[in-house]
């Protein structure tokens, strides 16, 4: 009896236990917004990302890192100026152009390391244009200069269409 | 041993070593001149082949498991077994059931020819690469732990660029293994039972020495653990973990270890037995990541085989011969869709439930013949 049940149980263990699953993978999108700057979160997530870019090691590896980064900041800043804190997101702005600047360099390493980089270079090319589409975006829904006035410190201009101008730029012409 | 038995039995391993060459990729530009298409053309005869091999590897099997019951199988002649197995089956065809080969040499060329991160750049990512024309998870990241990562750059390197080479040499890693392995095995229980019932099993064999699947590297690492954690506490600790960093699947033996380290008088048996169970238990949930794949079997096989249990035994060696059935759906369809997947299900339980019956209808018998 007991045998019997034993071998009842694992059979049955077993049937169900046998079952697949599938993968799928999307097009070029960018990410949802992630941790925002002002709390301890932050900075632990900041010294994740510098672990990150040694983890992101190789030419394409670098490039992915690079637009990874890139599309993070972009995203964070839309998301600051949305929510009314223009200097913190200009800091992002800034961020996620360095970052995009950076990317083709790695590809043109992949190229002269005999990689073949076609792939590489159209998601370069539908990531920038995705960019666009989104400073675009900001340009129309924000104003061309903005009066910050922060606690304690002297108020600043803040350029906003300039430096969404400029953004479009460097995704435009970085070839 | 019967000398004319071990002639067929080296004439049966020559044959299935041929029969493996039916299974040439088209793709595969290195070994064009061995394609013939056979298998992919003339999928019935190409099924009914494969079941018969099957069935004659599973009665060699039997046999001699019969004759070490009869004790008419010396040291020396599992010796010679062994070595003429690993020697014959070594020169199969690698991906006659299982690709996977090609992803251990294409994940190492990311890693050590491209110098990506293989956790991040899938072989995909590498077009016009010729490893891609006949890799089948080329887009997938690194399926295996740091320490696989980290050891096929051993036989990636050794193979100097040659490809034949390099995946001979992958399996000849396998076949060091499983070499390493049972040394190991006799080492901690000379009991030549469970060795022959480890060293000859079908689907250790198949999997191991044809398909060079890197379980075996996993259950080196165990058994090696298991060997030094007597000795040397860390040396064998340090091995387990990386063994736990091939394929991940040993973190279910972390209990067992941890167990060992605490209870003095946990003997051999029971933690054979208790490993056994585990991974099993793992073998079972790895449907939740993909499918059951026949050479997840080698994760507990060793431990089920030690634990002297007979009933685990029995059920275990037809769960063997099921699992290498799992093949054939595909073999003779061509397909992994419907009904494939049923039918992959239905092979694989039905050896085991014919097992479990047989075993409880000879309980059954031997009751009424005692009372």
């Amino acid at each position: 009896m007991k045998h019997s049940a034993f071998i009842f149980i694992l059979l049955i263990v077993f049937w169900i236990s046998s079952s697949t699953d599938t993968l799928a993978k999307s097009s070029y999108v960018l990410p949802y917004p992630s941790v925002m700057p002002g709390g301890l979160s932050y900075k632990v997530h900041l010294i994740w990302e510098t672990i990150n870019q040694y983890w992101y090691f190789g030419d394409f590896g670098q490039f992915e890192y690079n637009l990874k980064q890139s599309d993070k900041y972009l995203v964070e800043a839309k998301t600051l100026f949305e929510y009314e804190q223009f200097l913190l997101g200009v800091d992002s702005l800034k961020k996620s152009d360095e970052y995009f600047k950076k990317a083709p360099s790695h590809l043109r390493q992949a190229a002269k390391n005999h990689k073949d980089i076609s792939i590489k270079q159209k998601e370069l090319r539908t990531a920038s244009e995705r960019h666009v589409e989104v400073l675009s975006q900001m340009e129309k829904i924000f104003p061309e200069i903005i009066h910050w006035i922060p606690e304690k410190v002297a108020p600043t201009d803040l350029p906003l269409h300039s430096l969404l101008y400029s953004s479009i730029q460097i995704r435009s012409n970085y070839e | 041993m019967n000398k004319w038995i071990f002639i067929s039995y080296v004439v049966f391993l020559t044959i299935f070593t041929l029969f493996s060459y039916l299974f040439v990729d088209g793709n595969l530009p290195y070994l064009q001149f061995l394609f013939t298409d056979f298998a992919f053309k003339n999928r019935l005869i190409t099924t009914i082949a494969y079941s018969t091999l099957l069935s004659l590897f599973f009665g060699y099997y039997f046999y001699f498991i019969r004759l070490v019951q009869q004790k008419k199988l010396s040291m020396g002649n599992i010796r010679l077994l062994v070595i003429v197995t690993i020697g014959i089956l070594l020169l199969a065809y690698p991906a006659m059931l299982s690709y996977d080969i090609f992803n251990y040499i294409t994940t190492a060329k990311v890693t050590y020819f491209y110098h990506e991160n293989p956790y991040i750049i899938m072989p995909i990512e590498f077009i016009h690469d010729p490893l891609l024309l006949f890799t089948h998870a080329a887009n997938k990241i690194a399926l295996y732990g740091p320490t696989w990562i980290l050891f096929s750059g051993v036989p990636f390197f050794l193979g100097f660029g040659n490809f034949l080479l390099t995946l001979f040499l992958f399996k000849i890693t396998a076949a060091l293994s499983f070499f390493g392995v049972l040394f190991l095995y006799y080492k901690l229980h000379k009991d030549h039972m469970s060795l022959v019932l480890f060293a000859m099993n079908p689907l250790v064999l198949i999997e191991t020495l044809v398909s060079g699947h890197n379980d075996m590297f996993v259950m080196f690492l165990v058994f090696l653990g298991i060997f030094f954690i007597q000795k040397n506490k860390f040396t064998g600790w340090l091995l387990f973990i990386l063994s736990i960093g091939v394929k991940y699947a040993t973190l279910f033996l972390f209990p067992i270890f941890l167990l060992s380290l605490f209870y003095k008088n946990l003997n051999k048996k029971s933690f054979f037995q208790l490993s056994a169970i585990m991974m099993f238990i793992i073998f079972l949930l790895s449907p939740l990541r993909e499918e059951i794949y026949p050479w997840y079997a080698i994760w507990f096989l060793p431990f089920v085989f030690l634990s002297g249990r007979r009933l685990f035994i029995i059920l275990t060696i037809s769960l063997c011969f099921g699992l290498l059935l799992r093949y054939i759906p595909f073999m003779l369809l061509g397909t992994y869709l419907d009904p494939t997947p049923e039918i992959k299900i239905i092979v694989m339980v039905i050896p085991v439930f014919l097992a479990a019956v047989s075993y409880l209808l000879w309980l059954k018998k031997s009751f009424h013949y005692y009372q």
